[in-house]
């Protein structure tokens, strides 16, 4: 595994973190194939987990394409740490 | 049945934008896609994060306004001002004629007097200096029509129209179908804003909506809208008042069409959008097949591209892919409660030089919106009735048609 793979482990292991306490979920239920709709994550609660994620990461993330059709954990996550890592190098 | 309105022509217009004071500059920008988004100037430092916008450039307000009336009126309300003196003055009127009670002022506003209210807190609890006792005439969002109608001497009715982004639509339409009905001759229309404040972008931010860099409506790798300040006004009268004073009308406004989604207070519903499409065609008696461009609200976002392409879809069947399409947002960004104003002149103008501003910044076709944006250049396309749409946040809409004055 190299430096970017555990960097990346590590910023989605915080973003798991963020979406377990912004939206009050059992960490068990966040895995990367569960639907957002069956977490009952609302577009109000992105925008809350972003807010979240900027205080931690002191990134602006919008609401771009992918962030926007990410249907599971798995492409949210990845999309929201795609603009971290991009931000960060 | 024959159609007894009175008609609605545009006689004078005027506007303060990022491309700089005058209707020539607005449009000049808009058709040759020079954008006036930069860096961002502000008052004091915020938390905004995003440090780009579309800013009035140098703009003097002592040029347009009094050193007595000053002390009265916010940025919103002297950009208005701005672009009354230059609308009322192409209508061929002046501050020196009362236009009396058969001329309203109607102006859309999203947020009214909101640097003054920056000013004032950041004056009280940071500074601890002395408060201007004129805080509540320059923040009530009523200020720049009453400033308006005193300086032209309009005593019919004055009033703002406040609907977030479709404000100005809603009071140009609302105007129209006054003087339609003969309650007014005339009335002196359109939309200001100026909300360029660190706060004020901050809480645009939280909402996920700004683009960080470009704003590319339509374009695949969009990731938001480019909050923009501005104000456009234009003298509407009905046919008859603008003959009886041989004032020569630029267009006329031929359809007003408004909806609400009743749906969700930021998402927005295509329903409600080809509803308000469909209504202002309608009304102008026209069949979509007759619109020949549409300046689309098209703000940058994700959502708002996505339903305002699909309510097109809806509307426009399958001419939708040919149709002349473009959002001049990147141009003079999003100027919320101005917005509709300032893009029905480019409407007017683009109708006039039957020529398609473009959407600048496009990069590549987004397959969710599949529309033809007019990408980046602007195109000759003859057009013989025009439409601009406004889809405000609450999910309120508001589409106006014009054609050439007949």
């Amino acid at each position: 595994m190299n430096v970017t793979d555990t960097r990346r482990r590590e910023v989605e292991k915080q973003i798991i973190d963020l979406i377990v306490s912004e939206v009050k979920i059992d960490p068990a239920r966040i895995t990367p194939d569960a639907t957002l709709e069956s977490l009952d994550v609302q577009s109000m609660d992105t925008v809350m987990i972003l807010m979240a994620i900027e205080e931690k990461f002191g990134v602006y993330v919008p609401v771009d394409g992918q962030i926007a059709e990410a249907k599971d954990v798995g492409s949210f996550i990845r999309s929201v740490s795609d603009h971290i890592l991009s931000a960060h190098g | 049945m024959a159609d007894t309105r009175a008609r609605v022509v545009v006689t004078g217009m005027g506007a303060a934008t990022a491309a700089g004071i005058g209707v020539d500059a607005l449009w000049s920008a808009a058709r040759d896609g020079r954008t006036g988004v930069g860096e961002v100037k502000l008052s004091r430092n915020g938390p905004n994060r995003i440090k780009i916008a579309a800013q009035v450039p140098d703009f003097v307000p002592e040029q347009y306004i009094e050193p007595s009336r000053l002390l009265f009126c916010d940025r919103f309300a002297q950009l208005a001002i701005a672009a009354a003196d230059e609308a009322l003055k192409s209508a061929g009127l002046s501050r020196e004629e009362k236009l009396g009670a058969r001329t309203a002022v109607i102006l859309g506003t999203g947020v009214g007097g909101i640097t003054t209210v920056d000013d004032l807190l950041y004056g009280e609890y940071v500074q601890h200096t002395r408060t201007s006792p004129f805080i509540v005439p320059r923040t009530m969002s009523s200020s720049a029509v009453s400033q308006i109608s005193m300086l032209y001497g309009c005593t019919g009715p004055t009033f703002a129209v406040t609907s977030a982004c479709a404000s100005a639509s809603q009071a140009i339409g609302l105007a129209a179908t006054m003087i339609r009905s003969g309650a007014i001759d005339r009335a002196i229309v359109g939309g200001s804003e100026s909300s360029m404040t660190p706060m004020n972008i901050r809480v645009w931010e939280l909402l996920r909506v700004l683009a960080p860099g470009v704003c590319r409506p339509f374009s695949k790798n969009r990731d938001g809208m480019v909050m923009g300040e501005g104000a456009a006004i234009l003298v509407i009268e009905s046919e008859q008042s603008a003959a009886r004073r041989q004032a020569m009308p630029l267009a006329e406004i031929a359809g007003y069409g408004t909806t609400s989604d009743a749906f969700d207070i930021v998402r927005p519903d295509p329903a409600g959008a080809a509803g308000a499409m469909a209504e202002a065609i309608e009304d102008a008696g026209l069949l979509p097949d007759d619109i020949d461009y549409v300046n689309a609200h098209g703000t940058g976002t994700v959502a708002n591209d996505i339903a305002e392409a699909e309510a097109l879809r809806r509307v426009f069947g399958e001419r939708y892919s040919d149709l002349a399409v473009s959002s001049t947002k990147p141009i003079h960004g999003h100027t919320l409660g101005a917005a509709g104003a300032i893009e029905l002149v480019v409407t007017i103008m683009a109708m006039r030089a039957n020529t398609a501003p473009p959407t600048i910044n496009w990069l590549e076709a987004d397959p969710k919106c599949g529309l033809d944006p007019v990408a980046n250049v602007a195109r000759d396309v003859p057009i013989q009735a025009a439409m601009s749409n406004s889809f405000a946040f609450g999910g309120i809409n508001a589409c106006l048609v014009v054609v050439p004055p007949r």
